[in-house]
């Protein structure tokens, strides 16, 4: 034992200096976010700020540079103001993968504790649906679900909103399972702690018991996921508009990537400029989510 | 007998995932608005819809259309993309869309392993020190870029303004390996960023944990070089997570391709499930996307088994 605790500070001797940090939250921390309080601001509050409109083609100023007098992040060559662009992408950005992710989140984790809570046949079931779903990819399982669900031809034309829809409904799907399995394991790990076995003892009902003990320690862990549950639903967003299958005409960051492809050589900043917001923004949640997953990780040891 | 009886369980276990997973892509196939015969030949006369029909089962019901497309899956009829006027097996489109895939696989893999050993092992080695600290942000921030958007970043860079390689493309290795290679820099580049960070990571935390055992400690008291304790004594035992995630990624990897292969216009197997999709072949895409899932579960399994056969603790902690 005393070996090991020697051995330990030997090959790592920041220890102390780690111990002094720990009430510094990590730099990363704040730009993270500052920056997911940004996209959040400009989702709810964009529609405020004196921009161009987002869908109006301004034939005057075709393809003009970033930081033009006029269009403060340059317009497409179509015309279209790049800035006006990306706030009305934050705002579908935001709400399709805070939707998604909720509610996906919320079911994944009712199934998960509850079957994992309870057992038996159910939780075999459980199980077995679960690796039904996570053995197709997420990209591939959402291309399938969005190819079927979005189906249009003269007949049925998609709706913008219909589109919209359809695609936060693939990706709850897409979520349900990746957040039901965190959910299942560390309800297993924590059904079987002495406070529970106490409850249970004492005759506490079982809604009880989840609802008290259960749920807020399976919580965290379910958030840390869900920061990452977001970054990656911000991908696949993405990935579908390039497979040409997302929300048409430059509604969503995905999308205007998309529509910039094509002018990479003549106007790089279409490609650049919605990247960088995607990338920012899952970099952001995940450092959010490694944040709090490490914060969780502090406290189970202490425990 | 123990592990003839596991064998048998996972089979068992391996095969219903993958014929619920196939039922119900049938099943969403089959909910599609409108006769699905009727999409893959939009501009088809009666007889010919009524043709196909009958060739793939879809006059028979849900179940009986995915027995029908099961059992020929099975004695290796893997359907028809109907185009106007003809058709083109899906065997034959496999056979000329599986090798670019593999290889664009197989690339990131040994370039993503190449890169993180020694990362791994030398972060672990100076745990905490700069360089640790770095390499982990750095890996940790370039881990969350997304796939698509450096792919596109770095076509533009590379293929557009600097010109050093095209954009877009494929060549066969075998007639001109030159080509292939520079072709394949870009999207390898793209796929290995992200698989190299998680191997780094993976590998760094496990050399830690290992570095603390007492029989590491007794090899170094022993006057071992530090090379050859890391290398020997260290990196052997901790390599099976590594090694473990780096063939459970085979499976994944090959629906992460789809954007890459689109991008860099690569004709592989996520490019055709794309391109079956788009264009509506119900059949093909069926097949397609069933045979990414079984190779999937199939990796897992048999990387599963693999773990519990060569390491007996597993055993029990899996049930």
């Amino acid at each position: 034992m005393s070996e090991t605790s020697q051995l330990s500070t030997a090959d790592s001797t920041v220890t102390p200096v780690k111990a002094k940090r720990k009430r510094k939250r990590p730099i990363g921390f704040y730009i993270a976010g500052f920056w997911i309080g940004l996209i959040i601001f400009l989702a709810f509050f964009g529609w405020a700020l004196p921009t161009p409109s987002w869908d109006e083609s301004f034939y005057d100023s075709l393809g003009v540079h970033p930081f033009h007098h006029s269009h403060i992040l340059g317009t497409t060559l179509d015309g279209y103001d790049m800035f006006a662009g990306l706030v009305n992408g934050a705002r579908l950005s935001v709400f399709v993968s805070l939707v998604s992710v909720t509610v996906g989140g919320a079911i994944g984790t009712f199934i998960g504790v509850t079957s994992a809570y309870f057992r038996g046949k159910i939780d075999i079931f459980v199980t077995m649906a679960f690796n039904v779903m996570l053995s197709i990819p997420n990209l591939v399982l959402s291309l399938a679900l969005l190819s079927v669900l979005a189906y249009s031809d003269e007949n049925h034309p998609a709706t913008m909103s219909r589109r919209v829809g359809v695609l936060m409904l693939s990706l709850t799907i897409v979520i349900i399972p990746i957040l039901g399995r965190i959910a299942r394991g560390a309800t297993l790990q924590w059904s079987s702690r002495e406070f529970v076995l106490a409850s249970k003892s004492m005759g506490t009902k079982n809604f009880t018991i989840i609802r008290k003990h259960i749920l807020p320690n399976v919580a965290p862990a379910i958030l840390a996921i869900g920061f990452l549950a977001i970054g990656s639903v911000i991908i696949v967003e993405g990935s579908l508009a390039i497979l040409g299958i997302g929300v048409p005409g430059g509604a969503s960051w995905g999308s205007m990537l998309a529509n910039g492809r094509g002018n990479i050589a003549y106007s790089p900043w279409e490609v650049y400029l919605p990247a960088a917001a995607i990338a920012f923004t899952v970099i952001s949640c995940n450092w959010f989510g490694d944040y709090v997953r490490l914060s969780l990780d502090k406290r189970e040891s202490k425990i | 007998m123990d592990i003839a009886r596991l064998l048998v369980k996972r089979l068992v276990l391996m095969s219903t995932v993958i014929v619920i997973a196939t039922f119900l892509l049938s099943l969403l196939m089959w909910m599609l608005p409108g006769d699905p015969a009727q999409l893959l030949v939009p501009n088809g006369t009666e007889v010919v819809i009524n043709q196909i029909r009958k060739e793939t089962g879809l006059d028979r019901g849900v179940f009986g259309y995915y027995w029908h497309w099961l059992s020929s899956m099975l004695t290796g009829d893997f359907g028809k993309y109907y185009l106007n006027g003809g058709y083109r097996e899906v065997t034959e489109v496999l056979k000329r869309c599986l090798p670019p895939s593999l290889l664009l696989i197989l690339y990131s893999q040994i370039v993503a392993l190449t890169l993180a050993i020694p990362l791994g092992l030398i972060s672990a080695y100076r745990e905490g020190s700069r360089f640790d600290r770095y390499t982990s942000t750095i890996l940790f921030t370039s881990v969350s870029v997304p796939g698509f958007a450096l792919a596109l970043i770095l076509s533009l860079i590379f293929a557009v303004q600097l010109g050093w390689v095209d954009p877009i493309g494929y060549e066969s290795p075998i007639g001109q390996p030159w080509a292939h290679l520079k072709l394949m820099v870009l999207p390898v580049t793209s796929l290995a960023v992200g698989l190299t960070s998680s191997y780094t990571r993976l590998l760094r935390t496990d050399v830690i944990a290992t570095l603390k055992e007492d029989y590491v400690t007794m090899a170094a008291s022993k006057g071992i070089s530090n090379r050859r304790v890391l290398w020997m004594h260290v990196f052997r035992p901790s390599s099976t997570t590594l090694l473990t995630s780096a063939a459970l990624n085979m499976g994944g990897l090959i629906g992460g391709t789809i954007i890459v292969e689109t991008i860099f216009v690569i004709p592989g197997i996520g490019y055709e499930i794309a391109y079956s999709i788009g264009s509506r072949q119900v059949i093909a895409m069926q097949t397609l996307i069933a045979l990414v899932a079984f190779a999937y579960v199939f990796f897992n399994t048999t990387v599963d088994l693999l773990t519990n056969i060569t390491d007996p603790r597993t055993r029990e902690r899996r049930v």
